[in-house]
C-alpha cells in the first residue's frame, strides 16, 4: 500500500533582501503511512505550515518532488478527498455555520443538507445554527473549521494547529475528535508545538527544525529509555556536588532539597548511597518515561548547538538516527 | 482539466486581437461621429479643452458658469464675459442659448463711447455660430442667429444670410415667423424671384394647414401675413417695373426706376483733432433718411477691403479681434442733401489704436441701394437700377454671389459652394480718401495744420452758408405710364405656386 | 462551474456587506437626490443639466465602487487566509479568478441598478417625462455597469500582482485615460505634424487600452434629435467588446496568478 504522503528532498527557498536566499524548507523526506496520525512538530518558523502548503498545492517547492495519495501534489483530483484546516483559520463573517458548509460544500458540488446538519451536529454547533461567525467563539471557529474539512469524507486531513489558542475543554473536545478519525480510518497530519496534546494521539512525529527534519520515527520508540527522579531532603552541599557528576542527570540543589532526574541506564544505588551516607533523608524515588516535550526540547537544543555546521551535515544527523 | 499555460497564451492573444479588431475597426469612428460631444468643434480645442469637455459635470458647470456670465453681463463687465462664453460652450455645446447669447455679445455688446461697437469682433461672432450650429444641427436655432448677424450686422453680402436662413429653413422648428425673414434676404441679394417664391411656398403651406385647422388662430394669422407681404411684394414689382424688365418690355412703360437718378456724391474729410475727424459730403436726394456708410481703417490691413473686413475668415472660435487694427465704421444721415459728421476716436484708443500696422488710413464711403430702405428702393429699384452717379457709381464693389449645395470636403464647408452670380452687377456709390498717419494724429507736419482731403468734384461753397433749415425735395417720380402697359401679362407672370391665387 | 457560481454568490453576500462600498453607494444616491434642487442654477435646458449631472455621478459612484470592491477581493482572500481553505477544495486558481470577477460584477449589478432606480425615479418626479423617454434615459445606467464590469476586469488583472494602493492608482489612471482614449486618438491621429510613427504608435496604444469611452453614450440622450443609424449594431459591438477585453484580462489574470504563491 502506498503511503498516503511521501516527500523526497522537497524544498522551498524564498528570496529575501535581508538574507538573499533562505531555505525555509531544506530536503524534505517524509512518509506518512495510510491510516496513521503523523504529528509534524517543529519550533516558530521551523517550515510546517510551509511544507503543508506545498503539499496543497498552494505554494509551490523550489526542489524536490512530493506525493499525496500516491499523485503528484497540485492534482485536483486528489483535492477532493483531503483536506485542510489552516492555522488560525478566517471564515466569511457574515456567514452562518450552516452557510460555511453549504459554501464549502458547493465547491465539492455537495448540496446534502442532512449530511451538513450531521456535521454541525458531530462538532456539537447545532445549537448555533443562526450564529454568523462574527459571533462565534475561537473554539467555534476552530469547529466549524473541522466541520468544513469532513464535508468531502476526506482520506486525508491536514490539520495545522488545530487546537491554537483554545481552552484545555477546547482541547479534549478537538483531541476526541482527532482520534475519531483515526478510528474511521483517515490519515490525518497534524502540525503543532502543543507537545501534550500530540504525545496523546499521534503514531508517529517528525520534528522539523530551521527547515530540516531533525528526527522522526514512532512514537514508542523515540520516547523508550525511561528516566528516573529521586527527590531528597537534609542533603549537604558536597554530596550535592558528588551527585552532580553522575552522567546524563539534571541535578538541582537548593536549601537542602536535592532533585535528580536521571537516565535509567545508569544506577540509582550509588546515588541513593551517597545521600544516605549523610543523613540525607529520600522523600521519594520515581522512574518515569520520557515525555515527548524532552524529546523536543533535547532534540532542537542538540540541533542549534550543531547549527554553525553546514546545513547539509545537519540534515544528514538528523537522518541518521 | 488545469488549462496550460500555452493555451492561455493563446486564448490571451486571440482575445486582444479581437477586442483590436472591434474597437479599431467598427466601435471608434462609430462613437465618435455619434456620441463625442467634442465632435462639431472639428479639431479646433486644445487638449486640455477636450479633456475640458469630456468633464461629466460639465453640463452642470456651464449652467453654474452661466449664471455667473449674467451677473458680469448686468454690471457691463463684457470682457469677463468672453472667456466664460468660450468655456461654457465647450463644456456645454448643446446650449444653443449660451451659442445665441455669446454671437449676440460678441457682435453688438462691444462699443466705443458713442455706441459703434466694435466690429473687429464679428468674425468671433460668426464663428461662434459656425461652431454652434454644427454642434446643434439638428435645430434652426444658430443657422438663424448666424444668418442674422449677417443680415442685420453687417449688412451686406446678403449671399451669406440667403445661405444660413436657407440652412435654417430646413429645420422644422423653425418658427414661421422667422421663416419670412428668407424673402428679405433673396430681395436684398436682388433674388427677387425667389424671394416671391419663398412667399409663395410658405403661403402654400401655410394655406394648406390652415385648411386642415381651421380653428387655430394664429395659422390664420400667419396666412394673413403672408397674403400681404405677397401684395406688397407684387405691387412693388410691378412697380418698380421688375417685371417689366423680367418679360423684356420695360421699355413700353416709364417706371420711378427708368431713369438712374444722380446722387451727385462729393465728399470731403477734415481732421480737427488728433483721432478727430469731420466727414462731409453731398446726396442729392431726399431731404431725409438716406445713410451713407463711412468706414475709418487700416489701408494695407490684409483683412479688409473695399468698405468690409473678412467677416468670415475665422472659422475655429477665437474670441480674440485684432487688436492693433483700426476699423471703425459709422454713417452719414443725409439731411438737406448734405451730411456732416464729426467723429471721435480719440477716446477709445483700444478700438482705434491707428498703429504702426499702417502708415495709411483710409476712409471709406459706401452706398449699397440693396441695403436701403423700402421708399428709397422704390425709386431705385432693387438693385439700384433707378440710381446713378456721374462720378464714384462702381460695379466691380460687390460681385453677386449665390451659395450653391455643393459637396462637403475638408474640415470647414458645409456642403456649400460659392458662385459668382451672372446677374447686373451690384450699383454701389463707393469711394475712399487716404490719411496718413501724421495727418491723423496730427504729428510731425500736421501738428498745427488742419489736414483735409476731399473728392475733385467737392464744392465747398455748399457747406460755407448755412442751409440747415431749407427743406429742398426733389422730385424722384416719373411721368405716367405710357400707353401699351400690358396689366394681365403682369398678372400672369406674378403667379407662383400652381393653384394658388392671392384672393 | 458550481464552485465558481458559488464563489461568485458569497463575494456578493461580502461585498453588500463592505461598510466602505454602502458608505460610497449612500453618499452616491445623496448626491443624486439633491441633483433636481441643483438644476433650477440653469437657465434652459433644466433636463438636460439634470440628465448629464445625474450620470455623472452616477458612473463616478459606480467607477469608485468598482474600483474599491475589486482591487481588495484578492488581497483579502489570501490576507484573511480564506483563500487556503478554497483551493485546499477541488477549485482551481482560474476557477477562483472567474468566480471572484462575476461576484464583483453581480454586486456591481445590484448597486448600479439600484442607483439607476433612484435616478430614474428622481426624474420621473421632477421632469414627469413620457414613458419612451423615461426609458431612453434608463438605457445609460445599462452600458455604464458594461464599463464597470471592464474596470472590474482590469482592477482584479492588477490584483493578481500588485498591492491595493498600487491598483488603485494604476486603475483609476486606466480608467481615466480610457474615458478620453477616442478623443485622444483622434486628436493625435488628425494631428498633421505627427509622424507616421508616432500616429501608429498612437494608434496601437488606443487599441490596445480599454477604451471606457465607448460607454459613454449619453449625448443623444442628454441633447435628444440626434439621428442615429444602426445603433443596435453598435451596442451589439460594445457588449462583445466588453466581454472580449475581460475575457482577455481574466485570462491574463489567471497566467499570473498560477504561479503566484499566496
Ligand atoms: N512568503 C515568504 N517569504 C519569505 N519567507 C517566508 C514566507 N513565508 C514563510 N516564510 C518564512 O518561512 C519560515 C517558516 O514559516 P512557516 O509558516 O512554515 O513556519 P511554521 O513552522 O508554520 O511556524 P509557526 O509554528 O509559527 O506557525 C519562517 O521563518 C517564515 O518567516
Ligand atoms: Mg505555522
Amino acid at each position: 500500500m502506498a503511503a498516503a504522503i511521501e516527500t523526497r528532498k522537497l524544498t522551498k527557498t524564498y528570496k529575501s533582501r535581508l538574507h538573499g536566499l533562505i531555505n525555509v524548507v531544506q530536503d524534505l523526506d517524509l512518509t506518512v503511512e495510510e491510516g496513521e496520525i503523523f504529528g509534524f512538530l517543529g519550533p516558530n518558523g521551523a517550515g510546517k505550515t510551509t511544507t503543508i502548503k506545498m503539499l496543497l498545492g498552494i505554494i509551490y517547492p523550489t526542489g524536490g518532488e512530493g506525493f499525496v495519495l500516491g499523485k503528484e501534489i497540485g492534482d485536483m483530483d486528489v483535492h477532493r478527498i483531503i483536506s485542510y484546516l489552516p492555522e488560525r483559520p478566517y471564515y466569511y463573517e457574515h456567514m452562518t455555520g450552516l452557510e460555511i458548509l453549504r459554501f464549502y460544500g458547493a465547491l465539492f458540488g455537495i448540496k446534502d443538507e442532512a449530511l451538513f446538519n450531521q456535521l454541525l451536529e458531530r462538532v456539537n454547533l447545532a445549537a448555533d445554527k443562526s450564529k454568523t461567525i462574527s459571533q462565534f467563539s475561537k473554539g467555534m471557529q476552530q469547529r466549524i473549521g473541522l466541520a468544513q474539512s469532513l464535508l468531502n469524507d476526506p482520506k486525508l486531513l491536514f490539520l495545522d494547529e488545530p487546537t491554537g489558542g483554545l481552552d484545555p475543554i477546547a482541547h479534549i473536545e478537538i483531541r476526541d475528535l482527532i482520534l475519531n478519525f483515526r478510528d474511521e480510518g483517515r490519515t490525518v497530519f497534524i502540525s503543532s508545538h502543543e507537545l501534550s496534546e500530540v504525545e496523546r494521539i499521534c503514531d508517529r512525529v517528525a520534528i522539523i527544525n530551521k527547515g530540516i527534519i531533525v528526527r522522526q520515527g514512532k512514537l514508542d520508540d523515540l520516547l523508550s529509555g525511561g528516566r528516573i527522579e529521586i527527590i531528597a531532603d537534609d542533603v549537604s552541599k558536597e554530596i550535592a556536588d558528588q551527585v552532580k557528576g553522575t552522567t546524563d542527570a539534571t541535578v538541582s540543589f537548593h536549601d537542602g532539597r536535592l532533585i535528580v532526574d536521571m537516565s535509567d541506564e545508569q544506577d540509582p544505588n550509588s546515588v541513593v548511597d551517597s545521600i544516605r551516607s549523610t543523613k540525607g533523608r529520600i522523600i521519594s524515588l520515581t522512574p518515569r518515561r520520557k515525555r515527548l516535550e524532552d524529546l523536543f526540547i533535547e532534540t532542537v537544543r542538540d540541533d542549534d548547538a550543531s547549527k554553525k555546521k553546514p546545513a547539509a551535515v545537519a540534515a544528514e544527523v538528523g537522518g541518521a538516527q | 482539466m488545469r488549462p496550460t499555460k500555452s493555451k492561455l497564451l493563446g486564448i490571451l492573444a486571440a482575445t486582444f486581437v479581437g477586442q483590436m479588431a472591434l474597437q479599431v475597426g467598427a466601435i471608434q469612428d462609430f462613437w465618435k461621429k455619434n456620441y463625442w460631444s467634442g465632435q462639431g468643434f472639428a479639431e479646433s480645442l486644445s487638449p486640455d479643452q477636450t479633456l475640458l469637455q469630456l468633464f461629466g459635470f460639465r453640463e452642470f458647470l456651464a449652467g453654474i458658469l452661466w449664471v455667473r456670465a449674467d451677473s458680469f453681463f448686468d454690471e457691463g463687465n463684457y470682457d469677463a464675459v468672453l472667456p466664460i462664453i468660450r468655456l461654457c460652450t465647450i463644456l456645454d455645446p448643446k446650449q444653443i442659448d449660451i451659442y445665441a447669447t455669446g454671437m449676440w455679445h460678441i457682435a453688438y455688446n462691444f462699443t466705443d463711447e458713442e455706441q459703434r461697437s466694435d466690429r473687429r469682433y464679428i468674425p468671433s461672432a460668426l464663428a461662434l455660430g459656425k461652431e454652434g450650429s454644427r454642434q446643434n444641427p439638428n435645430t434652426y436655432e444658430l443657422f438663424f442667429e448666424t444668418g442674422w448677424i449677417w443680415y442685420h450686422k453687417i449688412d451686406d453680402d446678403y449671399h451669406q444670410s440667403i445661405k444660413w436662413f436657407r440652412q435654417a429653413q430646413e429645420r422644422e422648428d423653425m418658427l414661421p415667423a422667422r421663416r419670412n425673414l428668407l424673402a428679405n434676404a433673396f430681395q436684398r441679394n436682388n433674388q427677387v424671384r425667389e424671394g416671391l417664391e419663398h412667399y409663395w411656398k410658405l403661403y402654400a403651406e401655410t394655406a394648406a394647414d390652415y385648411e386642415k385647422q381651421k380653428d387655430i388662430y394664429q395659422l390664420f394669422q400667419q396666412k394673413e401675413t403672408l397674403e400681404q407681404n405677397l401684395d406688397t411684394m407684387i405691387v412693388r414689382m410691378v412697380q418698380r417695373g421688375w417685371l417689366a424688365q423680367e418679360r423684356g418690355d420695360a421699355s413700353q412703360t416709364v417706371y420711378d426706376t427708368t431713369e438712374p437718378f444722380d446722387v451727385g456724391f462729393t465728399a470731403r474729410v477734415i481732421v480737427d483733432e488728433p483721432k478727430v475727424i469731420r466727414v462731409q459730403g453731398t446726396w442729392n436726394v431726399l431731404p431725409v433718411g438716406t445713410r451713407i456708410r463711412i468706414i475709418v481703417r487700416d489701408a494695407d490691413n490684409p483683412n479688409f477691403t473695399l468698405a468690409a473686413m473678412d467677416w468670415d475668415g475665422q472659422n475655429e472660435v477665437v474670441l480674440d479681434p485684432e487688436r492693433d487694427a483700426t476699423y471703425l465704421q459709422d454713417q452719414g444721415f443725409v439731411k438737406n442733401r448734405r451730411f456732416n459728421k464729426r467723429i471721435d476716436m480719440s477716446k477709445d484708443p483700444t478700438m482705434y489704436p491707428f498703429s504702426r500696422k499702417s502708415e495709411n488710413f483710409l476712409v471709406e464711403f459706401y452706398y449699397n441701394p440693396r441695403s436701403a430702405s423700402l421708399h428709397v428702393q422704390d425709386k431705385f429699384g432693387w438693385n439700384g437700377e433707378g440710381m446713378t452717379d456721374k462720378a464714384f457709381l462702381r460695379t466691380d464693389v460687390r460681385k453677386d454671389y449665390e451659395w450653391v449645395p455643393g459637396e462637403k470636403n475638408g474640415k470647414y464647408t458645409d456642403g456649400w459652394k460659392l458662385q459668382e452670380r451672372q446677374t447686373p452687377p451690384a450699383r454701389i456709390v463707393y469711394t475712399s480718401l487716404k490719411l496718413s498717419r501724421d495727418q491723423i494724429l496730427r504729428k510731425g507736419d500736421w501738428i498745427d495744420k488742419t489736414p483735409i482731403v476731399q473728392t475733385s468734384n467737392f464744392d465747398a461753397s455748399r457747406f460755407s452758408v448755412t442751409t440747415e433749415d431749407i427743406i429742398d425735395v426733389p422730385t424722384l417720380r416719373s411721368s405716367a405710364p405710357r400707353p401699351g402697359a400690358n396689366p394681365e401679362k403682369e398678372q400672369e407672370a406674378i403667379q407662383g405656386a400652381p393653384g394658388t391665387t392671392p384672393r | 462551474m458550481r464552485p465558481i457560481m458559488a464563489i461568485a454568490t458569497t463575494t456578493v453576500g461580502e461585498a453588500i456587506r463592505r461598510r466602505v462600498l454602502l458608505i460610497i453607494l449612500f453618499i452616491g444616491v445623496l448626491l443624486l437626490s439633491i441633483i433636481p434642487s441643483l438644476s433650477v442654477l440653469t437657465a434652459r435646458s433644466e433636463q438636460s443639466t439634470m440628465i448629464s449631472t445625474m450620470y455623472a455621478v452616477l458612473r463616478g459612484t459606480s467607477a469608485l465602487i468598482a474600483i474599491i470592491l475589486t482591487i481588495y477581493m484578492i488581497p483579502n482572500e489570501i490576507e484573511r487566509r480564506t483563500i487556503y481553505t478554497i483551493l485546499s477544495k477541488p477549485v482551481m486558481r482560474w476557477q477562483f479568478l472567474v468566480g471572484k470577477f462575476m461576484g464583483a460584477v453581480l454586486a456591481l449589478g445590484l448597486m448600479i441598478v439600484l442607483m439607476s432606480s433612484v435616478m430614474v425615479l428622481l426624474f420621473y418626479i421632477f421632469q414627469q417625462p413620457s414613458p419612451e423617454r423615461l426609458l431612453e434615459v434608463a438605457r445609460q445606467p445599462f452600458f455604464y455597469f458594461l464599463e464597470m464590469m471592464l474596470l472590474a476586469a482590469v482592477c482584479i488583472f492588477f490584483s493578481t500582482f500588485t498591492t491595493p494602493l498600487v491598483n488603485f492608482f494604476l486603475s483609476i489612471g486606466i480608467w481615466g485615460v480610457g474615458t478620453v482614449l477616442s478623443p485622444l486618438y483622434s486628436s493625435i491621429a488628425s494631428n498633421s505634424g505627427a509622424s507616421p510613427i508616432m500616429q501608429s504608435v498612437a494608434k496601437f496604444v488606443t487599441g490596445a487600452m480599454p477604451a471606457f469611452s465607448n460607454y459613454d453614450v449619453k449625448n443623444p440622450i442628454i441633447n435628444p434629435g440626434q439621428v442615429i443609424e444602426n445603433e443596435q449594431k453598435y451596442f451589439i459591438y460594445i457588449v462583445l467588446y466588453a466581454i472580449l477585453y475581460s475575457a482577455g484580462l481574466l485570462v491574463a489574470g489567471m497566467v499570473i496568478f498560477d504561479k503566484r504563491e499566496v
